[in-house]
C-alpha cells in the first residue's frame, strides 16, 4: 500500500501556502468565536488574498458581512408560492437552463432537488418584496448562495442582498443597471486613455459586462471555487465594487482588446468571452485600488454623461451615501425626488472632493506592493460606510 | 457559462492573410434575433453558426453575438447573428444599442408555444421603433416543428400573420438532426436575397461597415 502523502503542488511554496492559510482559516474563527463579533476583520479577511478560504467559513461568515442573524430565517415558503407568483414561468425557464451552475459530478437526483429549492428561494423573496423585480441573471446569484449556505440561509441572505446590493438590478427597468454600466468607461479612461478612446470608437457599448455585473461574474465563471471568492470580496465591499472588478479585467486585456479590429462586434467578442485562468488575486487587489483612487463620487459627473438621456443621473452621489442610497425604503421615497433634484444634484457633483493624502498614499501603496496593502485600502474604504450600513439594517 | 456555446465562433474572427495586399476585409451581414425566451433563439443561432445543436443553452443575458463567414457568389460574407435575450427588461433599455446598422431581422417563436406567437405584435413594434427604416427585411421562424405532437400555432395561422406583415415565413427546428440544412438555408436565403437583391446592395464604406440603400419590400419564397 502506498503512503499516505497530503497532496501538494509545490514543496515549498505549498506548505507555505498551507501554513498561511491555516493561519488565516485559525484567525477567523478566532474573530467569530469572540462575541459580540467584530465586523471589521472579516470584512478585511474577505477581501484579502484568497478570501474566505473554505465554504465552511463561508456559512457563518456571509452572514456576517450582510449583518443577518442566522437565529432569525425566512420562514419555509408557503404551499401556494409558485401559483401566486407571476414570475414562476420565467424563473423556471431560466433555472431548468442552468445545469452548469452544478458540479460536474452531482447526481441528477440531487441536482434536481436542488433546482427545485432554487426556484422557491427566488420566488419567496420576490414574493415578500413586491418592489423587485426579477431579471434573468438573478438565479446565478441565488445559486451561487445555495450551494454554499443551503436553502433556509440562502434565502435569508439573498433577500438581504437583494434589497441593498442588488437593488438597482432589481427596478421595474434596468435604467440605473445601464447607469451604473456607465462607471465603467470612465474608469478604463483614468487608467488607460487609448484603451478608454479605442473602445469608443468602436462603439462597443458596455453590454459585453451586463451579465458580469448583474450576477457578479456567477454566469460567466465556469469554476465555481473563483465564483465564491469574489463573492467574498463584493459582500466585504461597496455595492459598485463589481463595475470596478469588470474595469479591472478590460484593463487587464488592454493589449488584446487593442489588437482586435476597432469594430463593436469584434470587441464585443473579445471581451463577453471572459478568460477563465484570470489571476483573480492580482485583479481583486487592483480593482480595490482603483475604487480608492477613483470613488464613485469622482466618476459620478463622467459617468452621467456617458449617458444620452439622463434618467438617474445620481444614484450613487457618494461612495459613502451609495450604501444609504442602497437601502430600500429611502431608495424608493428618494428615487422620486432624485429626479426632482436632477439638475441640483448634478451641479453639486462638480464639486468633487479632492483626494486625500490618506488615500494617494494607500493607493500607491496599494499599486507598488500588489496585495495587500490595496486590500487593505479598500477595507478602510469599506469601513468607512460600514458602520452606517449596519446602524441602518439594525435600527 | 457559455463556453460550449461560443466555442464555435473562432471560426471567423480570425481573417488571416498571407499576401502583399492588406488583407480584403469580409462584408458584414449583421443579423439580429429577437423573440421571447426560451423559443430557441440561442439554438438557432448557435446550429447555423456551429453546424450543431447546442447540448445545452443558458438564459441569454443581455446580447450574445456568433459569426460565421460564408461564400456567396464567390464573394465571401460574414454573417453576424445578434442573439438578444428574451426577458422584456433587458430589450427596453439595453438592446437597442444593438439594432443599430442592422440588414435584417429574424423574429423567432416557439410553435409549441402560443403564449410566444402572441408576444409578435410587440416585437414588431418594438422592432419598428428601434429601426430607422421600415425597408430592413424581416423573416419569421417558427421553431422547435420536431415536437409534432405538441404543436400549439397552426401553420395557416402563422402563415396569415406572415402574410399581414408582409415576412415570409419558415418553420422549423434548430434540434432536428434530419433537418440539417434547413436552418442553415433560412440564413442563407436571407443572405442570398440581402446580397442580390438590386435595391438591397451592400454598399461598402471606407469604415468597411456596410449600409442598406433604400429598399422595397424582399420578397422571399416560404420554405414550409
Ligand atoms: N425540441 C426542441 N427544443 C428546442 C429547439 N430549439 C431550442 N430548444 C430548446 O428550447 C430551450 C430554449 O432554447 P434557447 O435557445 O436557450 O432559447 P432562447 O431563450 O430563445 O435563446 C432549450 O431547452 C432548448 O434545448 C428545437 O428546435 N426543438
Ligand atoms: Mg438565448
Amino acid at each position: 500500500m502506498a503512503q499516505p502523502r497530503p497532496p501538494r503542488l509545490h514543496d515549498n511554496g505549498g506548505r507555505d501556502f498551507d501554513a498561511k492559510q491555516k493561519r488565516k482559516i485559525a484567525e477567523i474563527y478566532q474573530v467569530l468565536n469572540n462575541e459580540p463579533v467584530d465586523i471589521a476583520p472579516l470584512r478585511r479577511m474577505a477581501i484579502s488574498e484568497g478570501g474566505l478560504l473554505v465554504d465552511e467559513i463561508r456559512c457563518k461568515v456571509w452572514p456576517k458581512l450582510l449583518n443577518v442573524n442566522i437565529d432569525d430565517l425566512l420562514p419555509t415558503p408557503e404551499e401556494e408560492l409558485r401559483e401566486n407568483s407571476k414570475d414562476y414561468q420565467q424563473v423556471l425557464l431560466d433555472v431548468r437552463r442552468s445545469l452548469r451552475r452544478f458540479p460536474p459530478d452531482m447526481p441528477d437526483e440531487q441536482r434536481e432537488g436542488l433546482q427545485e429549492e432554487l426556484i422557491d428561494c427566488i420566488l419567496q423573496v420576490l414574493q415578500r418584496n413586491p418592489q423587485l423585480h426579477y431579471y434573468q441573471g438573478y438565479h446565478d446569484i441565488v445559486v451561487t448562495f445555495l450551494l454554499v449556505v443551503g436553502e433556509r440561509v440562502a434565502a435569508t441572505l439573498v433577500e438581504k442582498l437583494s434589497t441593498h446590493h442588488l437593488r438597482d438590478f432589481m427596478d421595474p427597468t434596468m435604467d440605473n443597471t445601464k447607469h451604473i454600466l456607465n462607471y465603467l468607461m470612465p474608469i478604463i479612461d483614468q487608467v488607460n486613455p487609448d484603451l478608454h478612446d479605442f473602445m469608443q470608437r468602436a462603439e462597443v457599448g458596455t453590454i459585453f459586462a451586463l451579465s458580469w455585473l448583474i450576477t457578479w461574474f456567477g454566469h460567466v465563471l465556469s469554476d465555481f471555487r473563483h465564483v465564491v471568492r469574489l463573492y467574498d470580496f463584493f459582500l466585504a465591499c461597496h455595492p459598485l465594487m463589481p463595475i470596478y472588478f469588470a474595469a479591472v479585467i478590460v484593463l487587464h486585456r488592454a493589449s488584446e482588446v487593442l489588437a482586435c479590429d476597432c469594430d463593436m462586434a469584434s470587441v464585443h467578442h473579445l471581451l463577453s468571452q471572459i478568460p477563465q485562468d484570470l489571476p483573480y488575486e492580482t485583479l481583486i487587489s487592483r480593482a480595490g485600488d482603483l475604487f480608492v483612487q477613483f470613488p464613485p463620487s469622482k466618476l459620478a459627473q463622467e459617468a452621467a454623461q456617458q449617458q444620452a438621456e439622463r434618467t438617474a443621473a445620481s444614484t450613487f452621489k457618494d461612495f459613502e451615501l451609495a450604501s444609504a442610497q442602497q437601502r430600500p425604503d429611502t431608495i424608493l421615497r428618494q428615487r422620486f425626488r432624485e429626479r426632482l433634484r436632477a439638475e441640483e444634484s448634478a451641479k453639486s457633483l462638480l464639486a468633487t472632493k479632492p483626494r486625500t493624502n490618506r488615500f494617494v498614499k494607500l493607493a500607491v501603496m496599494g499599486l507598488t506592493v500588489a496585495l495587500g496593502a490595496a486590500a487593505l485600502a479598500v477595507v478602510k474604504s469599506a469601513l468607512e460606510w460600514a458602520p452606517k450600513f449596519e446602524l441602518q439594517i439594525f435600527p | 457559462m457559455a463556453a460550449d456555446v461560443e466555442s464555435s465562433l473562432e471560426l471567423s474572427l480570425s481573417s488571416s492573410y498571407v499576401g502583399p495586399l492588406p488583407p480584403p476585409r469580409s462584408r458584414i451581414l449583421k443579423i439580429i434575433v429577437i423573440g421571447d425566451s426560451n423559443v430557441g433563439k440561442t439554438c438557432l443561432t448557435y446550429r447555423f453558426c456551429a453546424g450543431s445543436f447546442p447540448k445545452r443553452t443558458e438564459a441569454t443575458i443581455g446580447v450574445d453575438f456568433r459569426e460565421r463567414a460564408v461564400d456567396i457568389d464567390e464573394e465571401r460574407i460574414k454573417i453576424q447573428l445578434w442573439d438578444t435575450a428574451g426577458q422584456e427588461r433587458f430589450r427596453k433599455s439595453m438592446v437597442q444599442h444593438y439594432y443599430r446598422n442592422v440588414h435584417a431581422v429574424v423574429f423567432v417563436y416557439d410553435m409549441t408555444n402560443i403564449a410566444s406567437f402572441h408576444s409578435l405584435p410587440l416585437w414588431i413594434e418594438e422592432c419598428k421603433q428601434h429601426l430607422l427604416t421600415n425597408d430592413i427585411p424581416r423573416i419569421l421562424v417558427g421553431n422547435k416543428c420536431d415536437l409534432r405532437n405538441a404543436i400549439q400555432v397552426p401553420t395557416d395561422v402563422a402563415q396569415k400573420f406572415a402574410d399581414t406583415h408582409g415576412m415570409p415565413l419558415f418553420e422549423t427546428s434548430a434540434k432536428n438532426p434530419n433537418d440539417n440544412d434547413h436552418v442553415e438555408a433560412i440564413f442563407m436565403t436571407l443572405a442570398h436575397k440581402l446580397k442580390s437583391h438590386k435595391s438591397l446592395m451592400l454598399s461598402q464604406l471606407p469604415d468597411n461597415t456596410i449600409h442598406l440603400e433604400p429598399a422595397s419590400k424582399p420578397t422571399m419564397t416560404c420554405w414550409c
